[in-house]
């Protein structure tokens, strides 16, 4: 079943999307508790990545597997179930659902997806909105919110799946630079507790802060993946100097 | 006042003529409605699923409902309906009689015009549906048919809800129709009283009016229905 021990293992996937070919290739594997930055230039497959290992996304070629579940091998959504309730998602537009509030959007999936008891999970999402530090708003619909109180909400909603691993895509990318920072605290918070994260980001400060590991992406294949000490200061790919030039 | 005479309506056999008419026109606009709304949903989910053949045979539903005459699919529905053999023996007089009634028929013909009508308006609600919404759910692990329930029809109801309102308006006037195949609803018991009484304008001022009253009910209903469901910080909630 396991090739090795790490929880996240991808070898060797492919991509494409009509006639363009969008991962070339991509290998990495993602340890228990890590978190692992994946940077790079836009349409180099950085989201796709993210998209691929909870299954939103179909692969041409290759393996992936998240703990006991073979990615590449569940077909239907039914089949998905069980990744979904280990693998949690945050995307860069929040996408919550308008029609709920606060509070009710981190209680529907764990009350109508995982069955679990309605008490139970509100007494979870009420404590969640206080680990975000929205415990005032939870009866705000996500129309009245800020984006980053939002992305927060987002973030408290992937949480309340209990998931192992949370794949956070360009989290920061939409909003404020003065609710960035609250947003990143809160991330923050989840890599110290040792959950493990996957982050497509734009923040090379923050990736360079927070990052076990971190990636450099482009044209479709992990060009460099290497402690960010040494991906930052040392690195040794001309295309991930480049890049690096270009945004630091 | 204006030579208008309304002392027929002193008569209780025409006070109750009205009465009865008025609640059999509420209960085919309110049958036909809610199968309507039925038909909309489940026509636009069939739409969404992307299947070749069943998007061909729900686009063949709503051309023939949409551009037809409501008059002649409910002609249709009558004649073709007590023809095609769905009779029975009346145990009481032992004659043979359709087994669907005229109400039945108008109720079939009206829910299926207006569910033809519906699909359109609930397919063009699910169609902006952000991918973002859909992606978030399917994240969550809800499966097809729960998002489409508890996530999709919330968000896209409120987005055509006001071309429902014009939808259900116009189906509850085109249950006046049904008085052609003998359904005793509010217009055919307006031609019995004038048949009667040869008042037809005054008759015909009367139906008016309560049409107007209503179908003015129906609609501050539908406004108050859309207030109520507005989302804060979106559309008029902004």
């Amino acid at each position: 079943m396991k090739r090795s021990e790490a929880l996240i293992e991808i070898d060797n996937i492919h991509k494409s999307f009509g006639d363009f070919e969008v991962l070339k290739g991509i290998s990495l594997s993602v340890n228990e508790g890590e978190a692992v930055c994946i940077i790079g230039p836009s349409g180099s497959g950085k989201s796709t990545v993210l998209r691929c290992i909870n299954g939103l996304l179909p692969i041409d070629e290759g393996f992936i597997r998240v703990g006991n579940h073979r990615v590449h091998e569940l077909r239907s959504e039914k089949e998905m179930r069980p990744l979904r309730h280990q693998v949690s998602m945050v995307f860069q537009q929040y996408n919550l659902f308008p029609h709920k509030t606060a509070l009710e959007n981190i209680m529907m999936a764990p009350i109508q997806v995982l069955g679990h008891e309605r008490a139970e999970v509100e007494d979870r999402a009420r404590k969640l909105l206080e680990k975000v530090r929205l415990g005032n708003k939870a009866d705000s619909y996500p129309g009245m919110l800020s984006g980053g109180q939002q992305q927060r909400v987002a973030i408290a909603r992937a949480l309340a799946m209990q998931p192992e691993v949370i794949l956070f895509d360009e989290v920061t990318a939409a909003l404020d630079p003065e609710t960035v920072k609250e947003v990143l605290l809160t991330i923050r918070e989840l890599v110290d507790d040792g959950l493990t994260c996957i982050l497509v980001t734009h923040e090379m400060k923050f990736a360079r802060e927070v990052a076990d590991r971190v990636c450099f992406t482009d044209r479709g294949l992990i060009v460099e993946n290497a402690p960010p000490a040494d991906l930052f200061d040392n690195p040794q790919d001309p295309r991930t100097r480049e890049f690096l030039g270009q945004v630091l | 006042m204006f030579g208008l005479d309304y002392s027929w309506l002193a008569d209780p056999a025409y006070q109750n003529w009205l009465v009865t008419g008025v609640i059999n026109t509420l209960e085919l606009a309110a049958l036909s409605s809610s199968v309507a709304i039925l038909i909309g949903m489940l026509g636009a989910l069939g739409l969404s699923l992307r299947v070749f053949w069943l998007d061909a045979l729900i686009e063949f539903f709503v051309e023939v409902f949409r551009n037809t005459p409501p008059l002649l699919q409910m002609l249709f529905a009558y004649f073709t309906l007590s023809t095609l053999g769905l009779k029975t023996t009346d145990p009481v007089t032992g004659l043979e009689v359709p087994l669907l009634s005229a109400f039945a028929c108008a109720c079939i013909s009206l829910s299926l015009f207006g569910g033809a009508l519906a699909i359109e308006a609930f397919r063009s609600g699910l169609e902006t549906m952000p991918k973002a919404i859909t992606e978030a759910g399917r994240s969550l692990g809800y499966s097809r048919w729960a998002r489409f329930w508890r996530i999709e029809v919330p968000i896209a109801s409120r987005v055509c809800l006001p071309s429902l309102t014009n939808i259900l308006t116009n189906l509850f006037k085109t249950t006046s129709q049904a008085s052609v195949i003998t359904v005793p609803e509010l217009m055919y018991y307006a031609g019995q009283i004038y048949n009667d009484t040869f008042r037809t304008l005054e008759v015909m001022i009367l139906i008016l009016i309560i049409y107007v009253v209503l179908v003015s009910i129906l609609s501050y209903g539908m406004s108050r229905l859309e207030a109520y469901l507005t989302l804060p910080g979106y559309g008029k909630g902004q």
